[in-house]
């Protein structure tokens, strides 16, 4: 193998990509600009929705069929205005009020709360009436305590603390492995598709490929050229998604309950050594996406052709590193010989900084052993006439 | 400098079952010379030339090409032949300099003798003007040209040109052929395949006709007119054909 020949195709074929404007769409445009928008728009539109189910609970207000005067004004407390209506589910149902809640006397009375859980307003309006009475109910256990004279502690003969020894790195860095390994492995494979088919599928469909074929590069030149420069495009595209998604998090104007999620994701841990070790994890993931790929796209006529061959692989990819992702799994040195799935585990625990290096070491060298059978087979096709020459 | 040796291409498919698209061909080009391959569509003109350039490999039989067996060194083949066939095409993203130094960089030419052999080709063909402008915005002609410039860059001792003046107008077509006629002066040997007759009687020192897979003669226009009696080349080839002349 010649290394300067290698060198004029990956040139060539990066030259080309970097032309190719559905290449550029794939690899560049979705992880830099419509990723982080999108993110932006529906993080945007949680805290509106939040805001806009208060303020419109706080017009609407609450219809209320109470008699015992504490509980009138505990529900006054809400700060929600209160009106009388007949048909209380049909006032909730009709959204003349955010949520009603009617007194319906006994011994003890009962209280029901009606709401609409599928508008998120009156499902927001439930739920403050819910703690106002909750801490109604409280306050009238203590007063008859203290009213009987038995001490108030009687309601807590012990309490309970749950701690969580895990810490902030560590929370951060399993939020984070759940979805990061997922998003950045699928976006490696559909990052990569277009540039792949357009240098196998696509090049025979414009034709130019002959000339390659007659030129004295061997063809095992022309594959790890092109794979080399595949993979550049898969690689580059999982890293752009990967720092697009930190900034997307960490610059996220999150309200309300989301709060806590961004305060947890603001401890994200990465440092250079998580970095380093996540994109030598991904390196041979990248390899072997752009051989396997290459390897199919080469038996495609025509772009579409590719396309329609390429896509059941993304659904593949999916699974594996949807699971990988999923807390629960021990990972152990067979697991890690499963491909994709050891990849999007081994991020996880490299997230959450409890990464063998045993497994680690197994993972990747799985993964390169994984790519260079696909860049064998590449090969092996590339130098077929029936695959190259399908008419 | 080329011999044909018994050369045979088998294809299977499942419409066609198995065929015979070229069938045990044999013949030689000497040095400075422009062997003209004719037949009708179909005929294994491509393919035989296919063959030649090694994009295909021989079911049985050889060629060998300046000294190098398609079999035994398809590269050292590769790195003695311009190879340019009618459906080849440019990409479209890149421009004719970056084309000709890409093709140049393949075939191991040191960067200076590349600059100075593109600009050689570029006044040669009339490429100056557009040689920065994307593929894809230039006109066919402009193509072609770009086309015959990367199949001369490297200044191959053999030519294989498979219709390359295909769909161009005159004064493209006189350009291209005035290149192939300053090759062959120059010694190179070239192994022409077009449908054009005028084109093959007055560019082809000999001339071969192929159908059906098989060689039915080669020679001189002579040889030809002397072997049927016809006198123009559009006449010979017909008749070798068994097809009716024009009236």
């Amino acid at each position: 193998m010649r290394f300067p020949i290698v060198q004029a195709i990956y040139k060539k074929e990066m030259l080309d990509l970097l032309r190719d404007r559905r290449t550029l769409i794939s690899m560049m445009i979705v992880p830099l600009v419509v990723f982080p928008v999108l993110f932006r728009v529906a993080t945007a539109l949680t805290s509106r929705i939040e805001e806009q189910s208060e303020t419109e609970a706080r017009t609407l207000g609450i219809a209320a069929r109470v008699t015992t005067p504490s509980l009138r004004a505990a529900l006054e407390k809400t700060g929600y205005p209160l009106f009388e209506r007949e048909d209380l589910p049909a006032s909730v149902e009709k959204k003349s009020v955010a949520a009603a809640v009617e007194e319906i006397p006994g011994n003890p009375p009962r209280i029901r709360i009606y709401v609409d859980n599928s508008n998120p307003t009156s499902s927001a309006a439930g739920d403050k009436i819910r703690t106002a009475i909750d801490e109604l109910r409280v306050e009238r256990i203590r007063q008859s305590l203290q009213n009987s004279g038995v001490p108030e502690n009687v309601l807590t003969p012990f309490t309970v603390t749950r701690t969580n020894v895990a810490g902030a790195r560590k929370m951060a860095g399993s939020a984070w492995g759940n979805i990061l390994g997922y998003v950045v492995l699928l976006l490696m494979f559909t990052g990569g598709m277009y540039p792949i088919i357009d240098m196998t599928a696509g090049e025979k469909e414009r034709k130019t490929l002959e000339a390659f074929l007659a030129s004295p590069a061997t063809r095992r030149e022309i594959v790890i050229g092109k794979t080399f420069a595949a993979m550049t495009a898969i690689f580059l595209t999982a890293m752009l998604t990967l720092g697009s998604m930190v900034y997307s998090l960490k610059n996220a104007r999150l309200g309300g309950k989301s709060q806590e999620f961004k305060q947890m994701m603001d401890t994200i841990p990465l440092d250079a050594g998580t970095i380093a070790m996540i994109a030598a994890l991904l390196i041979p993931v990248a390899i072997f996406a752009a051989a396997l790929m290459f390897t199919i796209a080469l038996f495609a006529r025509s772009f579409k052709e590719g396309q329609s061959y390429l896509t059941p692989l993304v659904f593949v990819v999916i699974i594996p590193a949807l699971m990988g992702g999923l807390p629960g799994f021990e990972l152990t040195p067979a697991l890690c010989l499963i491909p994709i799935f050891n990849a999007s585990m081994m991020i996880h625990s490299v997230l959450v900084g409890d990464a063998s290096m045993v497994n680690f070491g197994v993972t990747l060298a799985a993964n390169l052993v994984y790519a260079g059978i696909a860049a064998l087979i590449a090969t092996r096709m590339f130098e077929k006439e029936s695959v190259l020459f399908r008419t | 400098m080329i011999q044909v040796l018994e050369i045979s291409k088998t294809f299977h498919d499942s419409k066609r079952g198995t065929h015979a698209a070229v069938d045990r061909v044999s013949f030689e080009v000497q040095a400075g010379e422009v062997f003209g391959l004719l037949g009708p569509n179909g005929a294994g003109k491509t393919t035989t030339l296919r063959l030649l350039a090694t994009l295909l490999k021989p079911t049985s039989g050889t060629a060998v090409l300046n000294g190098c067996d398609v079999n035994t060194a398809p590269a050292q083949v590769r790195g003695q032949i311009g190879f340019l066939s009618g459906d080849m095409r440019l990409y479209a993203r890149l421009t004719p300099l970056e084309i000709l130094n890409f093709f140049g960089e393949l075939n191991g030419m040191e960067p200076q003798w590349r600059a100075k052999r593109i600009n050689q080709l570029m006044t040669l063909l009339g490429m100056h003007d557009f040689a920065g402008v994307r593929t894809d915005k230039l006109s066919t002609g402009m193509k072609q040209k770009t086309a015959i410039a990367r199949t001369m860059l490297h200044d191959p001792p053999i030519l294989i040109l498979d219709e390359p003046s295909s769909g161009l107008d005159v004064p493209t077509a006189r350009t291209i052929e005035s290149a192939i006629m300053d090759a062959k002066k120059s010694g190179k040997c070239i192994i022409y395949s077009t449908h054009v007759m005028e084109e093959a009687e007055y560019l082809c020192d000999r001339i071969g006709v192929i159908d059906n897979g098989r060689l039915k003669t080669t020679g001189t226009m002579q040889q030809l007119r002397e072997a049927t009696g016809k006198h123009r080349l559009r006449e010979i080839f017909l008749d070798l054909l068994g097809l009716p002349q024009d009236k």
